[in-house]
């Protein structure tokens, strides 16, 4: 069977029923991380396993959706859908390119993954926040570089780097427990390349 | 069912108003500011931002929001007030710590520009029920299966959220520890969150098929149970928007 | 009329070892009642879906023969196509309902919204079904809110709604209790007597003795008979095939008792009770 490119734009019904249920995976992981106080966001679960079932389009679109619609709930989410794409598009090309297919690759791919996500929030949350983030440590951080080095680029971008770095490396690993548990049924649903063959 | 959208329904003006135009408050209420940096039309914007919220009835809605991002802000404060490269004017002192001026000025630009964007993104999503808003953009001519995957996502959340604290409150009587030690937390996390997120992507097969026959790729142009909710001023406030921020373009090149 | 023409027709699931439906050929005339029987994993739903084009369309995987659904070839159609002609409801009433609508009624207006039905059309159909399949008392609910039975009851007036000419129904009363399954047979057969083409899995057997004018029998893929309710459930093979006749049935096999001049056993409470009594002699 002739791999086809990962870029099509024609999605199927289940890619796009997908995207529904990863915001949800994403809701639901968050609030999960909350409830159990775990000190890392892992709300990028559903994005993350859309990419890898549906492609970078899959992935990127869910990401995108994700972000609007938390806008509905907290609008500064709204402003973070470029990282949450950058995420998404990421994830399925790696997937594509088998970088995601063990688990020591894996987390290799978290590594990656994280430091995408840290470059494109950097410049948001310079422009946003002045470079702050929220979370305590990496504000503490923060604080600390741009004490020594004056730097507000280098602060941020460490301020950034220690919360996302731990979270996507997580996050893909949880991602890549589930995909694995999942019936091949299932995960060749999406993938939209298959032809019919013929048995006449 | 719980919504997880912050929409109420109440009967005010700004209710009234197409969604459309008040998404295009958005941009008009982000951009002026930028297009034209100083402080009174940031303050300017924030009031008649405030004024529409509290027109909408709706204002009390928006203190858990701002109650969050209050919190940011101060942290924004303090960091940039006493460390920002750039601090040189003493301002005031409380004990070992010193306050400067510039990034006191720095900090209070950020929170005006948040304040302002917060604000008016609320406008459209407290006054807003997101299915009317999609249904809105689709009669424009947003792909209806876009318009679907939106709308169905304020349904599938709620009914995630119930399968899962089912499993949660199950897990927690077979004696899942959910508290205590970080690896205990951790451990709990996958058994938590991993049946529901099986279901729910096995689902999505049945569902997709379920779509398929009703018609989700027809090629024939959609109707709408709704007729089309007829909107007094549209025009002229979209127009009044577009004609403002030509004019604060043209102040800040010809001025 | 032939409404429905199936021809050699071989289906495998991607992924899958064994073909699902193996050389199933038979036809329907317009306006039949068809029944589908045959134990777990005989190809039931499989079939069902080949006849709305899922099977090849949505899965893929191999596929041989011919289906044709009136008059539209299945393997050249798309799904939409041929939605206009052929409704199905599924067997999980959960996972049909569509996630978008936040209302009874509208989620039946779903599918007429996608097909482009005028609105006033939408709202007169629409309160049709509603009373057809008796969940008016429930049109402003959430879809999710409802019981199983309301849901399986909403999912048929969904696709009722969009008046197709040929209606699947793949188990569609396992979530209702006897008295709920019994209102929806009934609604099905008026719908039937209205000249639509029924077609209808079921593990039910009573009902598809009562309801049903032929029976297609399905074990492994394969088509073992295509008969009246009568000629299917007097065969002395059911049993291998994972099957029990209606209860009736046995009963009369017990005593001994067949239906006048005929080598068939009652298959009805009413066959039953005319053979016993003795008038149908
Ligand atoms: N998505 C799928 N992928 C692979 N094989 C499948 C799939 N769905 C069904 N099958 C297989 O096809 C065969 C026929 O299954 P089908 O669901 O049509 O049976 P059924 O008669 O409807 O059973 P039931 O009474 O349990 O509903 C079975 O062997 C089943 O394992
Ligand atoms: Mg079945």
């Amino acid at each position: 069977m002739k791999k086809q490119s990962m870029w099509s734009l024609r999605l199927s019904t289940a890619a796009l029923v997908l995207i529904p249920v990863a915001v949800g995976v994403n809701y639901i992981g968050k609030l999960l991380a909350a409830l159990l106080k775990l000190p890392l966001w892992l709300d990028s679960i559903g994005t993350v396993l859309a990419a890898m079932l549906g492609g970078p389009i899959v992935g990127a679109l869910a990401g995108a959706i994700n972000n609007i619609i938390y806008g509905f709930t907290d609008p500064i989410s709204f402003v973070y859908a470029i990282t949450s794409v950058a995420i998404g598009l990421v994830v399925g090309i790696l997937f594509y390119k088998g970088f995601i297919s063990s688990w020591g690759k894996v987390l290799v791919a978290g590594l990656i993954i994280g430091l995408v996500a840290t470059v494109v929030s950097t410049p948001i949350n310079i422009g946003f926040w002045g470079g702050t983030t929220g979370n305590v440590w990496g504000d503490a951080l923060y604080t600390f570089v741009l004490a020594k080095t004056d730097s507000t680029w280098l602060a941020s971008l460490l301020d950034e780097i220690v919360v996302d770095i731990p979270d996507k490396i997580v996050v893909v690993l949880v991602s890549y427990g589930i995909f694995k548990g999942l019936p091949q049924n299932v995960v060749q649903l999406y993938t939209n390349n298959q032809k019919i063959e013929t048995l006449d | 069912m719980k919504s997880i959208s912050l929409y109420e329904e109440k009967a005010s003006f700004v209710h009234d108003v197409d969604p459309i135009t008040k998404l295009w408050y958005i941009p008009f209420a982000i951009l002026i500011p930028i297009i034209l940096p100083s402080f009174t039309i940031s303050f300017l914007f924030i009031g008649l931002s405030l004024v529409l919220l509290l027109g909408a009835k709706v204002i009390r809605k928006t203190i858990p929001v701002f109650g969050f991002v209050f919190l940011i802000l101060i942290t924004v404060v303090l960091i940039q007030g006493m460390f920002k490269p750039e601090n040189e004017t003493v301002l005031f002192q409380i004990g070992p710590l010193t306050m400067y001026k510039e990034g006191l000025l720095f900090a209070l630009t950020i929170t005006l520009r948040v304040i302002n964007i917060i604000c008016a993104f609320m406008i459209l999503v407290l006054t807003t029920k997101p299915s009317d808003l999609v249904e809105a953009l689709v009669r424009k001519g947003m792909s209806p299966r876009i318009g679907y995957v939106i709308v169905s996502v304020f349904q599938i959340i709620p009914e995630m959220m119930a399968t899962m604290s089912t499993i949660t409150d199950a897990q927690r009587a077979r004696g899942m520890e959910t508290e205590g030690k970080l690896l205990v937390r951790i451990k709990a996390f996958i058994p938590l969150l991993g049946p529901v997120v099986l279901g729910s992507l096995i689902n999505t097969k049945e569902r997709a098929m379920a779509l398929e026959v009703r018609g989700f790729n027809s090629q024939a142009p959609k109707t709408y149970l709704y007729e089309e909710k007829t909107y007094q001023f549209s025009k002229v406030l979209q127009i009044g928007m577009l004609l403002l921020t030509m004019a604060a373009v043209s102040w800040r090149i010809f001025l | 009329m032939k409404k429905i023409i199936v021809e050699g027709l071989k289906y495998k699931y991607p992924l899958a070892d064994s073909l699902a439906l193996n050389d199933v050929t038979f036809d329907i005339k317009q306006g039949e009642f068809i029944g589908i029987i045959g134990k777990n994993l005989a190809g039931k739903s499989t079939l069902c879906q080949a006849l709305v084009g899922l099977v090849p369309h949505f899965y893929k995987g191999a596929y041989g023969g011919k289906v044709i659904v009136d008059g539209l070839e299945v393997k050249n159609h798309s799904i939409a196509d041929l939605s206009l002609k052929v409704g199905m409801v599924f067997q999980n009433p959960f996972t049909q309902v569509t996630g978008s609508k936040t209302t009874v009624y509208e989620e039946i207006a779903f599918g007429l919204e996608n097909i482009g039905i005028p609105r006033t059309e939408i709202i007169e159909r629409i309160d049709s079904v509603l009373d057809l399949l008796n969940i008016e008392q429930v049109k402003d609910h959430n879809p999710f809110d409802l019981s199983g039975g309301q849901m399986q009851r909403m999912a048929i007036a969904s696709i009722i709604a969009m008046k197709p000419d040929i209606l699947v129904l793949d188990e569609p009363t396992s979530q209702l209790d006897p008295a709920g399954s019994e209102e929806v047979f009934q609604a099905i057969q008026s719908l039937s007597k209205q000249g639509i083409t029924v077609i209808l899995a079921e593990h039910k057997m009573e009902k598809i003795a009562q309801y049903c004018d032929r029976v297609l029998l399905l074990n492994n893929g394969k088509v073992v008979d295509f008969d009246t309710p009568g000629k299917i459930f007097s065969r002395e093979d059911l049993e291998g095939y994972g099957l029990t006749a209606p209860v009736y049935t046995r009963v009369c096999k017990a005593l001994g008792v067949k239906k006048a001049g005929t080598d068939e056993y009652p298959v009805t409470l009413e066959e039953a009770e005319r053979v016993l009594r003795g008038d149908g002699a």
